[in-house]
């Protein structure tokens, strides 16, 4: 056989790159035509590559860094998913952080955004059943959770500063706080579960939660749909009399009714230190 | 210096000579890890040590990151500033792990090149940590032992030596760690790392979670005796345990530093 040539660093680093992360190993990884391309005589003869030791296989020791890849993505998404995990189960919920990692493949120096995409992946992947329904909606709760974790730091809005406010003010609201509007009632089933507990599947029932960073504890808080709308255009960056309207076009609730309610959303709100002082 | 401990140094003020960060840690993130980190940077020397330069990487130097540690380093007062002699990812993508290079007179032209420009960038020598590898390209041409201490010497960097890594890299290329070890310039090594790693019979994988094995510690003595005493650092990064367990380690490095072998068996 013909000595292979022996190949550039960029080329070697491809068809490694190529071999390890592709989602049924290295040994399928090897042969698979993206690194065929890149390095073919590799397919027919991995040694011409990569030395076998006393102990293990030239392929033996691609897996290595193959299996490895997969695990430490996984593992990194059990931690950010753990209600979800539990949901689906650990063999389904690894599986489907596979596929997602082969599918989504990380492009950042950091590891904050590799799940960036894992709701709307389970979403289009997962089978139609509200169990599955379901734990859409709390991956994307899990999420917020983690986008909330790494916001910015903001000072929050003092008494007097909102005593000052009036209709004309755009408030400036917390980076840390995230809006969901969801298909189940998410946020108390993972409630439950993080009890514990095993809540029953439920039913679809639109809820919608506010996930934000107060100090540096995140929290979760289900809002009323005026409330949760008013807070919408509020981020929006609607003055609060247009954001108050705004949330009657869209609610289901009365002027009235919103009007009796508001100081206790503010109270809430400033309590959760959903509003900033601007940033001059 | 790890999330689970956040509470214990930031309430004890535990007496250490100093701490090391994942630099990736606290990248883009604006809660928690860094509060705590800005208060622990008042009272300890911070070091970064980071796993995503990619210095081997024939991809583009990533200037943006480059300037996310600048700042970070400048946030904390950083007295050096590393990563490990290593690939992460090409075209565009990451593996989050540490690729060998293959140790070739290329691959060497071309890291110390990188090396050369990164740290004209940020102002400072890297530290250049040997990683643990678990295959041998084919062509390489030297031995990783001599392509660090050239890549030290004509990039002009600085060396992290994880002793634990020459133990592991050694096991699974069959090599002998003294010969490597002595094949390091020391007087360019400014930090050592010690760790466990996990032992699966035909090969050793750099786990950082458990304690530093035996055969570890007397390499440990080996260059404490050659070098003199170095800046050493515990890594344990998973199965975390308490606090005081790290730093009965950490005592235990002392002692080895301290050249009294037996005391710390």
């Amino acid at each position: 056989m013909k000595a292979m040539a022996a190949p550039s660093l960029a080329t070697l680093e491809r068809w490694m790159q190529a071999v390890v992360m592709h989602p049924e190993g290295a040994e399928t990884g090897l042969r698979a035509p993206k690194a065929r391309r890149l390095l073919a005589a590799a397919a027919r003869d991995p040694s011409a590559v990569v030395l076998p030791s006393k102990q293990l296989s030239s392929v033996e020791r691609l897996e290595i860094y193959a299996h490895m890849y997969y695990a430490r993505l996984v593992e990194v998404m059990e931690t950010e998913y753990p209600t979800v995990r539990q949901l689906l189960g650990p063999h389904a919920f690894a599986a489907a952080c596979r596929s997602y990692v082969a599918k989504h493949p990380s492009r950042a120096r950091l590891l904050n955004g590799l799940s960036a995409g894992f709701p709307d992946f389970l979403a289009k992947s997962l089978p139609r059943s509200h169990r599955h329904g379901l734990a859409v909606d709390i991956a994307r709760i899990e999420r917020a959770m983690e986008d909330v974790f790494d916001a910015p730091a903001s000072t929050p809005m003092t008494a007097a500063e909102f005593a000052a406010v009036n209709g004309r003010t755009r408030l400036a609201v917390n980076p840390a706080l995230v809006l969901l509007e969801l298909r189940y009632p998410a946020n108390a089933c993972m409630n439950a579960m993080r009890r514990g507990e095993q809540p029953r599947i439920p039913r679809p029932r639109v809820t919608r939660v506010i996930v934000f960073r107060r100090g540096f504890q995140v929290m979760r808080r289900e809002q009323e749909q005026v409330q949760f709308r008013l807070l919408q255009a509020l981020v929006a960056g609607k003055p609060l009399a247009a954001a108050v309207r705004a949330s009657l076009v869209h609610g289901a609730g009365n002027a009235d009714r919103v009007a009796g309610r508001l100081r206790s959303w503010f109270e809430e709100w400033a309590g959760a230190q959903l509003f900033i002082k601007k940033i001059k | 210096m790890r999330t689970q401990h956040f509470r214990h140094i930031t309430s004890k003020w535990p007496a250490m000579d100093w701490f090391e960060i994942v630099s990736e840690n606290f990248i883009d993130t604006g809660g928690r890890p860094m509060h705590f980190l800005d208060q622990v940077a008042e009272r300890y020397p911070i070091v970064m040590h980071g796993v995503s330069l990619s210095v081997g990487s024939t991809d583009p130097i990533d200037f943006a990151f480059l300037d996310k540690l600048k700042a970070l380093a400048k946030r904390v007062k950083a007295r050096w500033l590393g990563d490990h002699v290593c690939w992460t990812g090409v075209a565009g993508l990451n593996g989050h792990d540490l690729y060998p290079v293959p140790y070739t007179e290329e691959g060497l032209r071309h890291m110390v090149s990188r090396v050369r420009t990164i740290q004209d960038y940020l102002g400072q020598p890297l530290v250049l940590e040997n990683p643990s590898t678990y295959l041998t390209f084919a062509a390489s041409s030297m031995p990783e032992e001599e392509f660090i201490a050239r890549l030290a010497e004509d990039a002009d960097c600085a060396l992290l030596l994880d002793v634990n890594n020459v133990y592991v890299t050694c096991r699974n290329h069959d090599l002998d760690p003294l010969a490597y070890l002595d094949a390091i310039p020391l007087d360019r090594v400014v930090q050592i790392h010690l760790a466990g790693h996990t032992d699966n019979g035909t090969h050793c994988i750099d786990t950082h979670d458990g304690r530093v094995v035996d055969a570890v510690w007397d390499l440990y003595a080996r260059v404490m005796a050659r070098a003199g005493g170095r800046a050493t650092l515990l890594e344990w990064d998973a199965g975390i345990p308490k606090f005081s367990v790290l730093q009965q380690e950490v005592r235990k490095a002392a002692r080895f530093r301290n050249g009294v072998r037996e005391a710390a068996a």
